[in-house]
């Protein structure tokens, strides 16, 4: 597929392609975390895989999950199965996590591996080199309102200060916790990101592992009724241009940041 | 006039991780810049020469002509500090020798330093090791080192009967060298390079090598723990010898692994 297939241009007026200047560069590694489980960071991470599908741009993605679904069920041509329990395990992963530059990366951290990864992370300096290694690690954090979440989030940021710690809200499990409380964004990408709620039997649909978000997309229809089309292609829309803004602060950094702070 | 310094290694019994403690000390000696020369008692194959082999000597400590290359040379030589890599099981005739031919009354005067860093197995054979050993140290720096690089769970000890030997040597310091990856150990010792060489990337000669950068990273956490260790018992403090670099270890043994990545 084409990225010109894409047609929020257009109808948004604004350019959510990835940019080229990117497919030349190093891409980045997303890695989806938290430390409880059904928040969605399957979904996220299969959106961002999706997204770079989307875009014809090269994506490896890593599962960390030991139960279903996961990752490797959604997208099983891309996803390598994560065993961090082994010292061969964890070369096999963390070396070629720096090892490829030019593909985007996606780590799916299953709520019972996030202590192990981020623990080893911390202690091999893996996200540290990643930087230097010029691929730049964002972190995206599925925030809900159990008080694990917040504290894990604090630890997050103190261990890791140099790499961007995003808070995602999912809406259909943190739709009332503002952002700037127990979740501050103090990286430079300053991307509001949210997860739309989709009605339940939209989320039937997206939920059955064959169902891939980027086919549907370029797809003009699947004969689903007007109003869940509508509103998987209006979801799918939203998750991407977030996405796409996250690439644009990314590689430019946090202009609009950085001027309303220096008049 | 600096005093020479004489930092023995030792244990009376093998396989409790005298050459790596040798190993961590002569790379924490050398990130400050202090001239080490090193003496491997593994005679006549040598170990700790397989790491640090620039610097270091395999000598039989048992006979006199490489006794008197070691002490006599103490003065003479630009090394800072001598470090001993001392076999297992000669240990306690090693110090022995030295009281024989008053090393150990030069150290008593205040003519020299000597610090004996005595590697700790998990048998309470090491208990009655401490007691044997410590009638020779009245005036040396003595560091209890217990070794736990290989998991060394020192299941035989009683902590009280530890403790009642401990106390027996108000001087006495004690030093926890931690666990280290099984198999990043093994590759470092494949490589046979010093462990700030691994961390950094490199081979044995220094040339650029291709380590797994998740076993160079435990490598590194793990060295930080060890010199922090150092750092805590003031051993620079202790034998006597000023640091010619005042960075921290850390961002040293960091600076290691960022010069791998250009």
């Amino acid at each position: 597929m084409s990225i010109l297939s894409f047609d929020e241009t257009e109808e948004s007026g604004y350019d959510i392609r990835p940019r080229r200047d990117a497919e030349a560069g190093t891409g980045p590694l997303y890695i989806v975390c938290s430390p409880r489980r059904t928040v969605g960071k399957t979904l996220l991470a299969r959106l961002l895989a999706e997204f770079y599908f989307a875009h014809d741009r090269p994506i490896a993605a890593f599962d960390l999950a030991d139960e279903g679904p996961q990752l490797s069920d959604y997208l099983p041509d891309v996803t390598t199965a994560v065993e961090l329990g082994s010292m061969r395990g964890q070369m096999a992963f963390f070396d070629r996590l720096i090892g490829e530059k030019h593909s985007a990366k996606v780590v799916d951290v299953s709520h019972r591996m996030f202590r192990d990864f981020f623990v080893i992370a911390n202690k091999i300096g893996i996200l540290e080199e990643a930087i230097r290694r010029g691929i730049e690690p964002i972190m995206l954090f599925m925030i809900d309102p159990d008080e694990k979440s917040a504290g894990a989030y604090s630890i997050l940021q103190r261990w890791f200060p140099e790499i961007s710690l995003l808070p995602v809200r999912n809406q259909s499990v943190a739709n009332g916790i503002p952002y700037w409380g127990a979740f501050p964004n103090e990286s430079p990408i300053h991307v509001a990101l949210e997860i739309p709620l989709l009605t339940a039997s939209v989320k039937t649909l997206v939920s059955q592992s064959s169902f891939s978000f980027a086919r549907f997309q370029r797809t003009q229809s699947i004969g689903l009724p007007v109003r869940l089309d509508d509103e998987l292609r209006g979801f799918i829309r939203r998750v991407f241009r977030q996405f796409c803004e996250i690439e644009t602060r990314r590689m430019c950094g946090d202009v609009r940041g950085h001027w309303s702070s220096n008049p | 006039m600096v005093k020479p310094v004489v930092v023995l290694v030792g244990a009376d019994k093998g396989g409790v991780g005298k050459t790596t403690v040798s190993r961590t000390l002569l790379d924490y000696l050398a990130a400050r810049k202090i001239p080490t020369r090193a003496f491997d008692t593994e005679w006549p194959r040598g170990t700790l020469k397989r790491f640090h082999p620039d610097i270091t000597e395999v000598v039989d400590v048992t006979s006199v002509p490489d006794q008197m290359k070691i002490f006599d040379t103490l003065e003479s030589s630009s090394a800072a500090v001598t470090l001993i890599d001392v076999r297992a099981g000669i240990m306690s005739s090693t110090l022995n020798a030295l009281r024989n031919i008053g090393f150990l009354d030069a150290g008593r005067k205040g003519q020299l330093t000597f610090a004996l860093f005595h590697i700790l197995g998990s048998s309470i054979a090491s208990l009655d090791e401490i007691a044997e050993t410590s009638h020779y140290l009245t005036e040396a720096k003595y560091f209890l080192v217990k070794n736990f690089i290989n998991n060394t769970s020192f299941f035989e000890w009683d902590q009280a009967t530890y403790n009642s030997y401990f106390k027996q040597f108000k001087d006495a310091v004690e030093i926890t060298i931690p666990q280290l990856s099984e198999m990043a150990y093994e590759q470092v010792e494949l490589v046979a390079a010093p462990f700030t060489n691994f961390i950094a990337n490199k081979g044995a000669n220094g040339s650029p090598a291709n380590h797994s950068f998740v076993l160079r990273g435990y490598v590194r956490h793990w060295l930080e723990n060890v010199w922090s260790e150092f750092d805590r018992v003031k051993l620079l403090d202790v034998v006597g010898v000023r640091e010619a670099s005042t960075e921290g270890a850390k961002p040293r043994l960091m600076k290691l692994a960022e010069a791998a990545a250009h």
